[in-house]
């Protein structure tokens, strides 16, 4: 099929850009004081975001020329590189931090999140086999089958590092693909119930997770223990007020607040820039939603479509999941904030992904 | 079939857009609750999360007599803290731990430990000895720092205890006038407020702030030290003689209800009171409701007067007992007094007849004096804990407890109650609220709180007041109070012996209380005193047998203090009319000036003899009375007295300070042999001893608290 090239989402690539130099300036802002502490440098965490938004930005830009419909033979190598680097994460070739082993690297040095790969490749080879497949998703055993299978494989592997946070993000992402593919109500019902049980059984059998929730629960009667992170948080949002501190004046940042400028950076926006600024964050992924959902649909076939839908799930579903934990209704989950948080990895392979709405948006049917 | 699902899946899209949105709606509208409604909560829960406070203690006011000696001071000792992320950020942690351990003589890993602790403020040694603090401070160990702590200390021990109360190791006071005026005499806290990052390192442009400590206001009391300890005196007198099981004594001057005195047995050292069982805090005068007894007669005698049922020579006859109902009431061992006046039943102290007294009254007037006189309600004086006491309700009482409280029975009050009802027999019928406060006084000399004399109620005419006071000084001459009876004054009162109610209901057949209470001049009351002993051991056990002699020599010593002139009888003969007569003060060991201005204020000459400035020798003695104008010799301590090695009187330096102590002793020409630090407790020789100058004297000291 040859379609005609258009020119891509401007809103989207705006939103996306606004987003990340809120990023730039929050990273800067709460980590300088844990920098310069730890490294002597208040810059250390700004200038590998930096670094890290102009190698993004490069990918961004290559993803978005090359037509998207190539990317369906690369689909499947894509989905084998990526459960290979998740094998190795897991050798002893993984680096080791704070008892989790998500970074692949030469000795101390972090490459990659083989994780952060995970995500889009599972995106673009379910959307590949959707598409092949898209007339027997309402079959159990043709339909739901596979990708259930994809989930306990895939998410199987994450849960090694163990991280699940961002197996539950994969996991729900393939579940709002299968939606878009048009799977029966009832198997979706079915799956999310099954779905509840496993993170329940996954909460109970792991005691920091279950620790966790209850002081999600109660976190006032945890506050020096599980439930520090929650109350800090909400410490750092109450703080805030409506107009907040101002830029850089987090007084939760001077290490009262873990994870200050990864997880919990939504929690130091919310202090300096008060509800206003965070209001701001939320309206630009909603518009994101919204841009990227709008591509899905009018997009000329059912790949394009359910690449961006997936895409769209996989960055705005998680920030929806790091805004919830930082506000308090949602447990810790250890994920970052895309666009905003510190994290080389995730900011390319976000990158990557709004290069990949972009190119859809060019071939949009609806102009 | 291909444009079927394509529909579908756009449509899912859509669904999913849907959910998305309503997603981000819930997180917005999360966010307006957590920052905006929420907001100022949790920004002020964060920022006590954020900061500490150095405590700066303020120092509690001085408690003072009536006549501005002091009861309760407020000393102050430096405490060294700790603030260990300064410690650790000078890295010289090892050299500072082993500076201080050296100093404070503490184990030197114990410091370490501290000075290193994860948190932001750490005490180190509290309330240290002043040389200590100053090596301390001539250190200048980064981190290390001194404040001022302050400690209440009562320099006269456990005299007027139960008064003061006591204050606990956080300065606040926690019983007596110390906690009912905690308010005023605690003063404000200061603080140094430190806002800090979670590893304790002081956060750059952060809020950072003294909060100076505002000292306690001074109470100035109604009690009079010596009164007070001529009170604790006999006390402890009879409290041991007759092993009894507690007694009370209150001292008031009944026109003002102020509190003059006020002590219990058994008791307690307010400095050391964890020594003592806490039931000996327990104050007994205010909190102890106790069937009185015949002292309550002077209530139903006094009704009986108001209401002019009697006058002083109306007839009864006592057979010996009197039926009420079915109960039989008796006289003591059932002795018939046979026919008495009204001012004879008094004297008697006869039951039957107040049986008769109470029963023509009736219910509704007896309750109503009852009411009247305050019992069965708190006086409201200044202390906490009073007890309101315990009356027979109206609507339950039957004639025979008309009977029986007539004669003082089935009621329960206060020492405190009783003594305030008979003040207003003695004052001319107003019955006025008891108080230990006269004046709350700030730093700076500002009256804060003035209590002045108040009447609740008349309860009795002038008139029979004074008829009453009469019959009550026959009862004294004449009837079962003699013991009470001093020579010189005209005195009033009666006495009691009740019996004591069993746990279980019904009397304790071998417990009394004896008790007596009184005051004199009759005529013109100065002081009224009540005395209560419970369970004395031996015989007699009668309130004219225990508690009448504790009372006179309460009021003899008391009455000759305040200089209260003799009665001058006219029919009698005196060859120096004794109200001319002024009683020589003790100048012994008191510096020239001080002691040259007290002889003249008594209306007495000074000549001064030798020179110095220190009062070693009175001529005449304390306490002899001279006539106004006659001339008292002080000699002075001589200028080299220790070459001289003449006569000294050993001074007493119990509670001075060891600059103190030193001072005095060099003023006298003797050496100083102190044994510990803080302030003097034990002292050889004796004060009052005489020995030559030059002498050695041996003080012991000892540290105020810790």
């Amino acid at each position: 099929m040859r379609l005609k090239k258009g020119p891509p989402d401007l809103i989207l690539f705006l939103t996306a850009l606004t987003l990340l130099g809120i990023g730039l300036i929050m990273v800067f802002s709460s980590s300088a004081v844990t920098a310069s502490v730890r490294y002597g440098d208040a810059y250390y965490f700004f200038k590998r975001q930096v670094l890290w938004s102009i190698i993004g930005i490069g990918a961004l830009l290559i993803t978005m020329k090359i037509n998207y419909q190539k990317l369906k033979s690369l689909a499947l190598p894509a989905m084998i590189i990526a459960l290979v680097c998740l094998i190795l994460v897991v050798t002893p070739l993984g680096i080791e931090v704070n008892s989790s082993n998500r970074w692949l690297g030469i000795g101390s040095a972090r490459l990659f999140a083989p994780s952060e790969l995970a995500k889009l490749a599972v995106v673009m080879f379910l959307a590949r086999t959707m598409e092949v497949n898209i007339d027997r998703m309402k079959d159990f055993v043709k339909g739901v089958l596979p990708y259930l299978t994809i989930i306990a494989v895939v998410c199987g592997l994450i849960m090694l590092q163990p991280d699940l946070g961002t197996a539950f993000v994969v996991a729900a992402t393939i579940f709002f693909m299968m939606m878009a593919a048009g799977a029966r109500a009832s198997h979706l019902i079915a799956i999310a119930a099954a779905g509840a049980a496993a993170v329940v059984a996954a909460i109970v059998v792991a005691p920091y997770r279950m620790a966790r929730l209850t002081a999600f629960l109660n976190p006032w009667k945890y506050a020096n223990e599980e439930g520090f992170q929650t109350i800090q948080s909400l410490y750092a949002l109450g703080s805030g007020g409506l107009f907040g501190l101002g830029l850089g004046r987090s007084r939760q940042k001077f290490f009262y607040l873990p994870e200050q400028h990864t997880d919990f950076i939504f929690a130091i926006l919310g202090e300096e820039l008060g509800f206003l600024g965070a209001i701001v964050v939320i309206a630009l992924f909603l518009l994101f939603a919204w841009r990227g959902f709008k591509i899905a649909i009018n997009a000329p076939d059912n790949f394009g479509s359910l690449l961006a839908a997936g895409i769209t799930v996989l960055i705005t579903f998680q920030a929806a999941i790091n805004i919830g934990v930082v506000c308090g209704v949602l447990p810790v989950t250890g994920i970052t904030l895309p666009f905003i948080s510190h994290g080389g990895s995730s900011l390319l392979f976000t990158l990557i992904g709004v290069g990949l709405l972009l190119n859809i948006s060019r071939y949009s049917m609806n102009r | 079939m291909q444009s079927t699902s394509r529909l579908l899946v756009r449509k899912r899209i859509a669904t999913l857009f849907l959910l998305f949105t309503l997603g981000f709606f819930i997180l917005g509208g999360r966010m307006f609750w957590v920052q905006f409604v929420r907001g100022a909560e949790l920004s002020e829960k964060a920022a006590q999360n954020r900061t500490r406070d150095v405590p700066v203690e303020s120092k509690r006011g001085i408690i003072y007599d009536r006549n501005g000696h002091d009861l309760a001071i407020s000393v102050s000792a430096d405490s060294v803290y700790a603030i260990p992320a300064e410690v650790l950020a000078s890295k010289k942690e090892q050299e500072i731990a082993q500076k201080l351990a050296a100093v404070l003589g503490m184990d030197e890993s114990r410091v370490y430990d501290r000075i290193t602790r994860q948190s932001s403020f750490e005490w180190i040694k509290r309330q240290i000895e002043p040389e200590l603090s100053q090596q301390i401070r001539e250190l200048d160990l980064p981190g290390i720092g001194l404040t001022e702590e302050s400690r209440r200390y009562y320099p006269k021990g456990s005299l007027a205890a139960h008064v003061l109360g006591i204050s606990g190791v956080d300065n606040t006071g926690l019983e007596g006038i110390d906690y009912y005026y905690n308010d005023l005499v605690g003063g404000q806290k200061g603080r140094i407020v430190i806002e800090h990052d979670a590893a304790n390192r002081p956060i750059p442009e952060a809020t950072h702030h003294y909060v100076p400590p505002v000292d306690g206001a001074n109470l100035i009391l109604t009690i009079d030290e010596t009164i007070q300890y001529i009170a604790e005196r006999e006390l402890d007198k009879v409290f041991k003689e007759r092993q009894a099981k507690a007694a009370t004594v209150i001292v008031m001057d009944p026109h003002t209800g102020e509190i003059l005195a006020m002590a219990n047995r058994p008791t307690f050292d307010p400095n050391n009171y964890g020594d003592y069982p806490d039931s000996n805090r327990r104050n007994w005068a205010i909190s102890n409701a106790y069937e009185p007894g015949s002292t309550m007669k002077i209530t139903t005698a006094a009704m009986a007067l108001q209401e002019g049922i009697v006058n002083e020579n109306t007839p009864f006859i006592c057979s010996g007992s009197i039926k009420v109902g079915k109960e039989t009431i008796g006289c003591t061992n059932r002795r018939a007094h046979g026919q008495q006046t009204f001012a004879q039943i008094v004297e008697n102290s006869c039951n039957v007849s107040f049986v008769q007294v109470g029963l023509t009254l009736g219910m509704e007037k007896y309750y109503q004096y009852l009411n009247a006189f305050g019992f069965g309600q708190p006086t409201g004086i200044d202390l906490p804990g009073e007890a309101a006491g315990i009356l027979v309700p109206q609507g339950r009482a039957k004639q025979i407890d008309l009977a029986t409280m007539s004669m003082g029975q089935a009621n329960a009050v206060t020492p405190l109650q009783l003594c305030n009802a008979v003040a207003a027999v003695a004052n001319g019928g107003k019955l006025m609220k008891p108080y230990l406060v006269k004046k709350v006084v700030d730093q700076s000399g500002n009256v804060l709180q003035e209590n002045q004399p108040t009447i609740v109620r008349q309860v009795i005419s002038e008139e029979t007041a004074y008829r009453l006071s009469m019959i009550l000084e026959g009862e004294v001459i004449n009837g079962t109070g003699k013991n009470a009876y001093i020579e010189g004054y005209r005195v009033g009162g009666k006495t009691g012996t009740a019996q004591k109610i069993a746990p279980g209901g019904g009397y304790l057949p071998n417990e009394y209380i004896a008790s007596f209470i009184g005051y004199a001049p009759v005529h013109k009351p100065r002081l009224l005193c009540i005395v209560a002993v419970d369970a004395p051991q031996g015989y007699p056990y009668y309130g004219g047998w225990v508690a009448a002699p504790v009372f006179k020599n309460i009021m003899q010593d008391a009455l000759r203090y305040l200089e209260e002139p003799l009665y001058k009888d006219d029919s009698a003969e005196q060859t120096l009319p004794a109200e001319e007569m002024v009683v020589v003060p003790d100048v012994v060991n008191l510096p020239l000036e001080e002691a040259a201005a007290l002889v003249r204020s008594r209306g007495l000459q000074v000549k001064v003899n030798g020179s110095g400035n220190v009062v070693w020798q009175q001529t005449p003695k304390a306490n002899t009375r001279l006539k106004p104008g006659q001339q008292v010799i002080i000699d002075l301590s001589q200028v080299d007295k220790t070459s001289h090695g003449g006569p000294v009187t050993v001074p007493d330096l119990q509670g001075k300070s060891m600059r103190e102590v030193a001072k005095i002793l060099a003023d006298l020409g003797l050496h100083l042999m102190p044994e510990g630090y803080g302030l003097a407790y034990q002292q050889s020789p004796e004060p009052g001893k005489v020995i030559t100058g030059g002498s050695t004297v041996t003080v012991k000291f000892q540290p105020i608290g810790e």
